[in-house]
């Protein structure tokens, strides 16, 4: 089963290939290729689907007050980070909810501690670069509140937060796509959890913050550039999974209908 | 594709199902056991009853065994369930032998079964002992709790642990839920099946007819509980908020539910209620047999509002079944409800009668605002609580069970 996997590393754009049985082929694309010729379909590097479904586990932690949970955070699992950060797409939430991250949420539902939500909900975390970045700008936050001493020292027992953990199992769907007629419509009928990992995860597994439909559309050179600008300026934090995934059919649409995918 | 996995993708997409298959696939050929206490009554087995037929229509080699027991045996097990969702007492000495003898002849009709599977999933306390007496099993055990554990008897908790500390996972709904166990525990959420005929769209004009046949006039606006007659459901506060709130509107209160044959107190709550309603002609007492399922679908179908006033529970289907229906929900602010209810966007959680007689005031005074909290209600459970998601969630544990490698980011 071959295919192309989107993978990128700090040092430079590689797309990692031939993914078979969890062995990666990196075969890199350089810069002349992605900016020329690539109309033709045969110089196209595919883009192959993947999936993925979050297990989530009870890491046993909890906490009752902010000094809990500072303590806590050293000893949280990294997965952890993740899953109050980025997990939270792919369980039961609104789009409506005012906070980015599950610290933050509960910082004022619990806490009642509406500027510390505030500041904790500030935390970018696709700009850090990775999930132990994401761990110390939160003991930072929370070191600085801390210090201040501006804040509650108890809480109602029924409101505990929950270090929760979970385990990625990303697998491959087989589908692949060369062409960008091609692509939006699998990007269409993709799944959820699929369309999370490449769009969303891409992210964060990107040293650029790219996504992965966005990496793949730089081989078409200047013709999807513009799509490329619409795709990297979704606000992923504003919309429920569901949402991100029609806002950005409806941006690959528009695309389609100019004729961009033909004249790509 | 089997006209099954078809029906299922009309209602979650094609896409939600194509992606299910591939994960069932990499399961093909291993033999996946359930076990628990009731083939009838009560949210453990309406999730099996629907989600083994979806294992097998997605190729899977699944079945469903049903211990069986004396009264002696459920009483006991209906004291575990009470304790373990906090009420005070124990287990007395008999109870304690009641239930390792109906264990060791479970253990005895099913070992085979059981010793042979690829995987088992045990469900809550009841078969609980079955793994400590089947030495020869080869497969991955998984204790699945469906009850709210978040502040247990202890010494109950401590007879239960004993039991299930050898699995190979737990399951539990809540994060709040889960105890200090030796093994992996999951959290993953029940959840309701669309087609299922407690949630399948009704034929025009069914629930009046429905309504009609069980003596319950349409003439003002229902407030229904459907709901065991169990005290964790606190049918009798219902009540009470309902008696508040008639004090501002003209409204019907319908106290639907039934008992399930592992639970023997439901006698005795139904009566207490039946007392309650007395002599009042706006409260409906209906005790239905456990297959009236359409029946349900009717009843939450026609309700203006949907109460579940539990003061513990483990997740709350009836929740969900109503949110589907495109009903807000006045529920108590407690287990798996916080889940599904948040507050003004699908109904609201309440913590007394009091508020729940508010909250029935205003969802009737504002219709607008229930059918825009119903839409939220539906979509809610679309993206989050269907059998298609909690099928998926289960596999992926089985698949991360036998996948070496400790890193949380896995390919398989």
């Amino acid at each position: 089963m071959g295919g192309l996997f989107l993978y990128r590393r700090a040092d430079s754009d590689i797309l990692l290939g031939a993914f078979q049985h969890g062995i990666r082929q990196g075969v890199e694309i350089g810069r002349k290729r992605r900016y020329s010729q690539m109309t033709e379909n045969a110089n196209l590097v595919p883009f192959r689907f993947m999936d993925c479904s979050l297990l989530t586990t009870s890491t046993g932690l909890r906490v009752q007050s902010l000094r809990e949970l500072r303590a806590a955070l050293p000893a949280a699992p990294v997965s952890s980070i993740y899953y109050h950060f980025w997990g939270r797409m792919l369980r039961p939430h609104i789009a409506e909810s005012e906070y980015n991250n599950d610290f933050a949420s509960w910082a004022d539902s619990a806490l009642g501690d509406a500027e510390l939500a505030e500041e904790l909900s500030a935390i970018n975390a696709a700009d850090c670069s990775g999930l132990e970045e994401v761990r110390a700008v939160l003991e930072d936050i929370l070191d600085a509140h801390l210090d201040r001493g501006d804040f509650l020292s108890w809480k109602k027992g029924d409101r505990e937060f929950h270090f929760i953990a979970c385990t990625k199992l990303m697998f491959d769907t087989g589908r692949e796509v060369s062409s960008l007629r091609d692509f939006i419509e699998a990007v269409r009928t993709t799944s959820l959890q699929s369309f999370f990992h490449h769009y969303i995860d891409g992210r964060r597994r990107s040293a650029e913050g790219k996504d992965d439909f966005t990496a793949w559309l730089e081989q078409f050179g200047a013709g999807t550039e513009r799509l490329r600008t619409s795709l990297q300026s979704v606000d992923t934090y504003l919309f429920s999974l569901g949402e991100l995934k029609t806002q950005v059919v409806s941006i690959l649409g528009r695309f389609s209908r100019g004729g961009g995918a033909e004249n790509a | 594709m089997p006209d099954m996995i078809a029906r299922y993708a009309e209602v979650v997409g094609p896409h939600t199902m194509d992606s299910l298959k591939i994960i069932a696939d990499m399961l093909r050929g291993k033999r996946i056991v359930h076990v628990n206490s009731t083939k009838e009554g009560g949210g453990v087995a309406e999730i099996l009853s629907s989600m083994v037929p979806l294992s097998r229509a997605l190729g899977l080699d699944v079945s469903w065994e049903v211990i069986e027991g004396n009264p002696e045996f459920f009483a006991c097990t209906k004291t575990l369930h009470n304790s373990l969702q906090g009420m005070p007492g124990g287990l007395s000495e008999g109870q304690v032998e009641a239930y390792a003898e109906t264990s060791r002849l479970n253990a005895l009709r099913l070992g085979g079964t059981l010793e042979d599977a690829d995987y088992v999933f045990i469900h809550d306390p009841q078969p609980a002992a079955l793994l400590g007496l089947l030495p020869g099993r080869r497969g991955k055990w998984i204790w699945r709790c469906h009850i709210d554990v978040s502040s247990p008897n202890r010494s109950v908790w401590r007879f239960v642990k004993k039991h299930v500390e050898g699995y190979d996972a737990s399951i539990f709904s809540l994060p709040d839920f889960a105890q200090p166990l030796p093994h992996t525990q999951c959290l993953i959420t029940p959840s309701i099946d669309p087609l299922s005929d407690k949630n399948i769209p009704l034929q025009k004009g069914e629930a009046e007819r429905v309504y009609g046949e069980l003596g319950v006039p349409l003439d003002k606006p229902v407030v229904l509980q459907v709901s065991r007659f169990d005290r964790f459901k606190d049918p009798l506060g219902v009540i009470e908020s309902f008696r508040i709130a008639r004090k501002h509107v003209d409204l019907r209160l319908v106290l639907a539910g039934g008992g399930a044959t592992d639970d023997p107190e439901s006698g005795a709550v139904l009566d207490e209620v039946q007392r309650a309603a007395a002599q009042d002609p706006d409260i409906h007492v209906l005790v239905l047999p456990p297959d009236a399922h359409r029946t349900i679908n009717a009843l939450q179908t026609g309700a203006a509002v949907v109460m579940q006033k539990s003061t513990k529970e483990g997740f709350g289907l009836t929740v969900t079944e109503a949110l589907w229906k495109k009903k807000p929900v006045i529920g108590g602010d407690v287990g798996g409800i916080r889940l599904q209810i948040i507050n003004r966007f699908n109904g609201f959680r309440v913590r007394s009668p009091e508020g729940a007689a508010m909250r029935i005031r205003y969802l009737l005074a504002h219709r607008w605002k229930r059918e825009r909290m119903g839409v939220n209600a539906r979509q809610y459970v679309l993206e989050n609580f269907l059998i298609t998601g909690q099928l998926r969630r289960y596999l992926s544990l089985l698949i991360a069970l036998d996948s070496p490698g400790g890193e949380w980011e896995r390919w398989i």
